[in-house]
């Protein structure tokens, strides 16, 4: 599993650790669609996405946020997401397939991401950094 | 308790200024000493971060149900001085009217009984649910503009309702300051397909019947009878109302920095109310809030043909008992030190519940006060309630919206299955009916602060009246 759960009462919180920025937002990416759609989900499609922010957390909520947009938009789950970040600008190839409601249903709805706690934490054996998903 | 929170009455708790930094106001919450065990420290201290924002008028409120949230806590009501307050999406929340609704029919437990199998199933096929759900029909972009700016009016005029569903509706079902123009098209295109569905999470709709009157003239007022059948749907703004608030935080963040705010919390970025970046979010915020009213009116109208059909109904013995929202910020009059001014009131997690002789009420209510439509969560009794003078006094003419978590949903999944909770209540007399496990498992009795509990404390403290129980028959949940 790419994201542990922390206690929270009311939303969805998760810390995730990747040795390298763009394995950290591709795994918060891919804690984002399993809270959301479950671990059942295959990359048959593809779209990129290209973002720019001003600081890590602001990039990540952005990205985060746009796959949001995305999905809920058009009707499909995300796979894998292969990010790739320089400085604070972002480029991803997303994989997807459509939301197919035998497989996708068992998730929670995500309403928007949520900067309490968030800081992109560097240490000796990577990144980490903790997100609440607003539910 | 947090060290230094004051108690103020039986039920009033005072959060002192220095409790947090330039607090320009004190905090007041309103909690019972049962419930203390399950106050998270975090939300006292969103009461207080509030209190900094600048022109905040006289308190930063919570009621009984408050817990942690986007900036300003769940429970959270704060009014705002028009000449230097602010605006801020955090005090709103991100599902913009999030709300809840009522209506009655003339049936009785025993009438349903034989067909209440049927009912549900029929009420579950008819209204999209669940994460992914979409309508059947895709909206133009003409009538989603026609839902951003007229709201339930719109949904009325296309054949989803009556003139009195509007008069039974916070607002008579839609803002009138909407600014289409300040919704994004990302906002846009998550609205085309999702009108007349219900979302998932705490979402649903549920068959009730009238358990217990506590209030026999208001009731009837109100059109509530004892053993009444009724429908309840908690819905709100779906993913144009969730985009909306996404994109406004961007916008608000770098106004906070434009106009030198200074906040204790990233997530009360805000901006005068008078400002352009202010008034657009207001604008937004105001059509995201008429597509959910647009939205509950066509479940409505879903709903009533079902019960109609299954049980050889006339429309018009359906009837709206009202509709409230619990995510908003709206200009409202009120009494400030003496003085009739307008101000602009957020409730997040907050119900208006004005009293007798308050604008925005029916005619035939106006004596009365606003009838205060309170969900429980999933197998516990919903509240009917009524707004009082008590309320205009204390907290802006508002009160609580619900019960409130207390168990998270890792939790819940972990503890619990849908299946076994399913069962429990089945065993109770209530179907449920939902797409997976999980999301009766996350919405289980056990994972929130008990209903009437929080009902009683807003009670006992005089900002509403208890007027009736309802138990639930089935529900329906994404």
């Amino acid at each position: 599993m790419s994201f542990e759960d922390l206690p929270h009462t009311a939303d969805i919180r998760i810390r995730v650790r990747a040795p390298s920025m763009d394995d950290l937002f591709k795994d918060a990416a891919d804690a984002l669609m399993e809270v959301m759609y479950g671990k059942d989900r295959a990359g048959l499609d593809t779209t990129e996405v290209a973002l720019e922010s001003p600081d890590a957390e602001s990039l990540l909520t952005d990205f985060l946020s746009e796959l949001l947009f995305i999905t809920d938009s058009k009707g499909v789950v995300i796979a894998r997401a292969d990010v790739s970040i320089d400085r604070f600008r972002l480029r991803a190839v997303l994989y997807t397939e459509p939301f197919d409601p035998a497989r996708h249903s068992g998730g929670t709805e995500v309403k928007g991401i949520s900067y309490t706690g968030m800081t992109v934490q560097q240490g000796s054996r990577g990144y980490s950094v903790e997100i609440v998903f607003d539910v | 308790m947090p060290p230094s929170v004051t108690r103020a009455g039986e039920y009033e708790w005072e959060v002192p200024i220095g409790f947090v930094p330039k607090m320009r106001v004190p905090g007041r919450f309103f909690l019972s000493e049962h419930l203390e065990s399950i106050l998270e420290s975090g939300a006292v201290h969103q009461l207080a971060n509030v209190a900094t924002m600048p022109g905040i008028i006289r308190y930063s409120l919570a009621m009984p149900d408050i817990h942690l949230g986007y900036g300003f806590p769940i429970g959270g009501v704060a009014a705002f001085s028009l000449d230097d307050g602010v605006i801020s999406p955090g005090g709103v929340g991100f599902d913009i009217n999030c709300g809840v609704r009522l209506f009655t029919t003339p049936l009785g437990e025993k009438d349903i009984e034989a067909r209440r199998r049927d009912l549900i199933e029929a009420l579950f096929q008819k209204v999209p649910t669940g994460v992914g759900g979409k309508s059947s029909t895709k909206v133009s972009d003409r009538i989603l503009e026609q839902m951003m700016v007229k709201g339930a009016k719109y949904a009325v005029e296309s054949g989803n309702g009556t003139e009195r569903d509007l008069l039974r509706c916070e607002e008579g079902g839609f803002m009138k300051n909407a600014d289409i123009h300040a919704v994004s098209s990302h906002a846009r295109q998550r609205g085309y397909a999702q009108g007349g569905t219900l979302g998932s999470g705490n979402h649903f709709l549920e068959v009730q019947v009238v358990r217990e009157i506590f209030d026999p003239s208001t009731a009837k007022a109100f059109g509530i009878n004892l053993g009444q059948v009724c429908c309840m749907v908690h819905c709100g703004s779906r993913g144009l109302g969730h985009q909306t608030c996404t994109d406004h935080i961007k916008v608000l963040e770098a106004a906070t920095k434009k106009y030198q705010i200074s906040l204790p919390d990233r997530q009360l970025a805000c901006a005068p109310l008078d400002s352009p970046e202010g008034k657009a979010y207001f604008g937004a915020m105001a059509a995201a809030a008429n597509y959910a009213w647009a939205n509950r009116q066509m479940i409505t109208h879903a709903s009533r043909e079902i019960f109609a059909k299954t049980f050889s109904l006339e429309y018009a013995d359906m009837p709206l008992v009202y509709d409230v929202t619990h995510n908003v910020a709206k200009i409202e009059e009120h009494l400030v030190e003496g003085k009739r001014m307008n101000v602009c009131v957020h409730r997040k997690g907050a119900t208006r519940a004005f009293g007798p002789g308050s604008p925005d009420l029916p005619s035939d209510l106006a004596g009365i006060g606003q009838p205060v439509v309170i969900p429980g969560s999933m197998g516990t009794s919903s509240f009917i309630l009524c707004g009082t003078a008590g309320a205009m006094e204390k907290t802006f003419g508002s009160t609580c919206h619900g019960a409130g978590r207390v168990m998270s949903r890792s939790a819940a999944k972990k503890k619990l299955s849908g299946k076994e909770v399913a069962a429990d209540l089945l065993k109770k007399g209530i179907l449920v009916r939902a797409h997976n496990d999980n999301a009766i498992a996350d919405e289980a009795p056990d994972v929130y602060k008990p209903s009437d509990e929080v009902v009683g404390i807003v009670h006992n403290v005089g900002i509403s009246r208890l007027v009736a129980r309802l138990s639930p028959l089935g529900v329906i949940k994404g």
